[in-house]
């Protein structure tokens, strides 16, 4: 783990997944309940996001799906080993993920989101592009088959001996 | 010939300016396994090699997360 040099207090970010044996309704106590912790521990979340209810790509525990949930929150670097192990040792989280993240500004954040959306939008206009260039082709094909079929038509229909 | 495919490419990261490669942006990282969901070497996907071992450690974790398959069925 990167040595933290700053007085600043590290920043984590954790996914975690919450057993399918729970139905939706049991999940906001079980949400409650990680964010207590982390406050217990002394941290502060800053962030928390529901994924929802994903498949896996593989079964854990002979489960295929499970809720996913995501939180960001500041933490001492010495409690983090503690806080790991209860989640472990916990029986309604299958799995979870705890990263340190580092601490980034509002304007970061911002041009993060920006890149990314632009990253989106590019990759939308080749779609489009390719999507029109497609459908070019079929319009240029069309007309031109419209006009022979009737050269031929009045070719046939110029002639006499139809019968 | 080796030289050329290598010459073409870029490294995805360092193009599009990321600095961290997020294991949750699994839309990204798949792009870079195989038909067997291995991880590609750095001589297919062109990746510079502190790139390519940022990207090694996103998807060993968006694996234990069941985000993407260790392999194939």
């Amino acid at each position: 783990m990167a040595k933290n040099k700053s007085n600043k207090t590290p920043h984590y970010e954790m996914l975690y997944i919450i057993s399918n044996k729970f139905t939706e309704d049991e999940l906001k106590p079980i949400r409650e309940k990680v964010s207590k912790t982390i406050t217990d521990n002394g941290g502060a979340v800053t962030y928390s996001e529901e994924w929802g209810k994903k498949k896996f790509t593989y079964p854990i525990e002979h489960f295929h799906h499970g809720y996913y949930q995501l939180v960001e929150f500041d933490l001492e670097a010495d409690k983090v080993a503690g806080l790991d192990r209860t989640f472990r040792l916990s029986n309604e989280i299958l799995r979870h993920m705890l990263v340190a993240k580092p601490v980034r500004s509002a304007e970061e954040i911002e041009a993060e989101k920006r890149a990314a959306e632009k990253r989106v939008a590019k990759t939308k206009e080749k779609e489009e592009k390719e999507i029109k260039k497609e459908e070019k082709k079929l319009e240029k094909k069309k007309p031109v088959d419209l006009k022979d079929l009737d050269e031929k038509l009045d070719k046939i229909l110029e002639t006499d001996d139809l019968l | 010939m080796t030289k050329q495919i290598k010459q073409d490419k870029a490294c995805h990261f360092c193009v599009n300016n990321i600095s961290e490669v997020d294991y949750k942006d699994i839309n990204t990282i798949r792009r870079f396994t195989n038909v067997y969901k291995k991880i590609l070497p750095r001589k297919r996907t062109g990746m510079c090699s502190w790139h390519q071992r940022k990207l090694a450690t996103a998807i060993k974790r968006a694996r234990t997360m069941a985000l993407l398959p260790y392999t194939n069925k």
